[in-house]
């Protein structure tokens, strides 16, 4: 305890600076701007936007990226309410009951309460990274290469089983996720791999290409030319504050929305969606009163608003610790470190206690920030949602080429957006999922060398997997989640991924 | 044709072509694997996925259920994409973002021509100070050094 406490404060000695606390107030408003507005979700925002870090040290880069993260999450819920469209899928849950309560003329209410209960949320959930990921470091300081490379796997057979959708069509976006992340020169024995010549291809496929293509591009192409649907309630300041019965209702939702929010935020796969769908169910099933749901209850608003935001931070906690991304933002994410010469992992905390400590700590502050700004400007961002997506579209367009272009200063890595672009808008009309492909791409370079070299260890035996008991464990694992996944197609039934699949599509 | 069925013969001619573009690589061996090991393992893999879409898409959707009503404008974009890969570096970053913008604002979208102008102008220029002046995001200037 105390060493975290001497080390929070270390963090707020790192963040407490004008300059860092610029880029906190920066980072949130940048981000709240992109999860407000159709067409760039926190992904592809997150991407275009990390050249503007270059220039930054570390901790501010990291402080900036982190704003725009979690402000992103945060802005989703203004479409939710006011326009009843999800800024990003998180906030499918929210349009339901907020924007129920807006045409009623309680917007302003359903903003304050989104407000309130992501900064709770945000907050209390930094309290449990705080605490989470140095022990979880400190464990997986004894993992070996057989360990992470189950641990690897383990982390992508949950990913395609969370994802929802069919598990074989997701595995095989893993699988070629990992051919995509072979190209390049081989860390072990410097061969160009699949590199057809081209020397540009030799560090490999980037991040940042293939998310912005798949997310960014695949989004412009498959929405682009469709009628733009604007009508928007534009609440009045004054008309914010919630009554004290919505408040009162609100406290319980929240509370659990946070709990339930960042332990389903660790695990990998679609956890900051899914959280807000269980928050949803959680809260309705608790209800005296569930025939309000759908009707604009306060608590369907509360619950799965404060989840989103627990889980945005339960998904740094293994990316931290274990420099294992749960998700293809945490995998930006980890991009953008190692753009700064961070390399998460078990040594991370020990080793750079400056940046992970400072993180912590702008989280606090951003979270704050979010709730003090964001109220009074809403109306700003109200008129955001105004601009017509046929001028948006070109502008999303011309900064995904900035952002892509200025990473490696390579027409190569533009040429690799646009072909993941046509990829994603393909893959998306044959129903499969993209975000497993991106992280595919990210831990290919890890899996195989931590592999090969369990491989080497063993002088060759695969029972060198089983036999290691953590690493037995994620296997077992893994096939748990595989043979659940094959459960539907053999007994030919809906199981719960079905019907969240579905009432994503629905909303 | 299914969706499902023509998605997983897909995959197993990709894995086959991995297969094949694989030979050049040392396979190595299980004590020492090289650089081929891992792309053959993968390359099986979704051999083995995409034949599972096969035998199992009977019940998928027809392929013909696809719509495609954004299909205009998603070529026009993707000409845009390719049009910046191929010319960016050559033309210089603020005469390529004109030129796709005000295609994009005039062709596709059918704005008035001062209206295109000014959108073309003002985020050709205004995106290149932010990055490129402002952020020290050094961005292509092409051959007339514009």
């Amino acid at each position: 305890m105390e060493v975290s406490f001497q080390n929070l404060i270390l963090g707020f000695a790192t963040v407490l600076t004008p300059t860092n606390l610029l880029y906190a107030l920066l980072g949130c408003l940048i981000g709240t701007m992109v999860g407000v507005l159709p067409g760039v979700g926190p992904l592809a925002g997150i991407s275009m936007l990390l050249p503007t870090t270059f220039g930054l040290d570390a901790t501010s880069a990291i402080i900036l990226l982190a704003g725009i993260y979690y402000g992103a999450m945060y802005g989703g819920s203004t479409t939710s309410i006011l326009m009843r469209i999800p800024g990003e899928a998180a906030s499918v849950m929210t349009c339901i009951d907020g924007y129920a309560m807006a045409r009623k003329g309680r917007a302003g209410p359903a903003l304050a309460i989104a407000a309130i209960g992501s900064y709770a949320a945000g907050t209390l959930s930094v309290v449990g990274l705080m605490f989470l990921a140095p022990p979880l470091a400190r464990f997986a300081l004894g993992f070996g290469p057989p360990e992470y490379c189950s641990l690897l796997v383990c982390g992508l057979v949950v990913l395609s089983y969370m994802t929802g959708g069919s598990i074989v069509k997701n595995l095989s976006m893993i699988t070629l996720g990992l051919m995509i992340g072979i190209i390049g020169i081989d860390q072990m024995s410097g061969y160009f791999r699949f590199s057809y010549g081209l020397v540009s291809l030799g560090d490999g496929v980037g991040v940042v290409p293939v998310a912005v293509g798949l997310f960014g591009i695949s989004e412009i192409l498959a929405t682009a030319g469709s009628p733009d649907r604007r009508e928007v309630i534009n609440p009045r300041f004054r008309d914010l504050l919630p009554s004290k019965q919505e408040l009162k209702d609100s406290i319980g939702p929240i509370g659990r929305g946070t709990v339930l929010g960042f332990l389903i935020g660790i695990i990998p796969g679609s956890a900051h969606i899914i959280s807000t769908f269980v928050s949803y169910a959680l809260e309705r099933r608790m209800s005296k009163h569930p025939e309000r749901f759908g009707e604009g209850a306060i608590e369907g608003v509360a619950g799965p608003e404060s989840a989103n935001n627990a889980a945005s931070t339960g998904a740094l906690v293994p990316l931290l610790a274990l420099g294992v991304p749960t998700g293809p933002i945490p995998a930006v994410l980890l991009a953008a470190l190692i753009v700064h010469g961070i390399n998460p992992g078990p040594l991370f905390i020990k080793e750079q206690p400056v940046v992970f400590w400072g993180l912590i700590a702008s989280m606090y502050l951003g979270n704050l920030v979010l709730l003090l700004l964001n109220l009074p400007l809403v109306s700003i961002f109200v008129n955001l949602l105004r601009v017509p997506y046929r001028i948006l579209y070109p502008a999303i367009l011309m900064f995904c080429v900035v952002g892509v272009y200025a990473v490696n200063s390579s027409m190569v890595d533009v040429g690799i957006m646009s072909v993941m672009g046509i990829l994603g808008y393909l893959l998306r009309k044959m129903d499969f999922e993209t975000a497993p492909l991106v992280l595919g791409v990210v831990l290919e370079p890890i899996i195989e060398y931590s592999f090969r070299q369990a491989l080497a260890m063993s002088d060759g035996a695969y029972s060198i997997f089983v036999l290691r008991p953590i690493s037995a464990f994620f296997l077992v694992v893994a096939l748990v989640m595989i043979l659940l996944g094959l459960k539907p197609l053999i007994k030919k039934t809906k199981d719960w991924r079905e019907r969240l699949t579905e009432a994503e599509r629905g909303a | 044709m299914t969706i499902d069925r023509l998605s997983g013969a897909l995959l197993v001619l990709l894995g086959v072509f991995v297969v094949w573009e694989r030979r050049v690589l040392p396979l190595g061996s299980s004590q020492h694997p090289g650089p081929g090991y891992a792309p053959l393992l993968l390359a099986i893999l979704l051999i083995i996925f995409g034949a599972i879409l096969i035998a199992g898409g009977k019940g998928s959707p027809p392929l013909r259920s696809i719509s495609w009503p954004e299909a205009p404008h998603a070529a026009a974009i993707l000409a845009c994409c390719i049009f910046t890969t191929i010319l960016m570096e050559r033309i210089g970053y603020r005469l390529t973002i004109f030129i796709i913008l005000g295609f994009l604002f005039g062709v596709m979208e059918r704005m008035k021509i001062w209206l295109v102008f000014t959108l073309a102008i003002g985020f050709s220029l205004g995106s290149f100070w932010l990055f490129d002046s402002l952020l020290r995001v050094p961005l292509p200037r092409g051959g007339w050094n514009f």
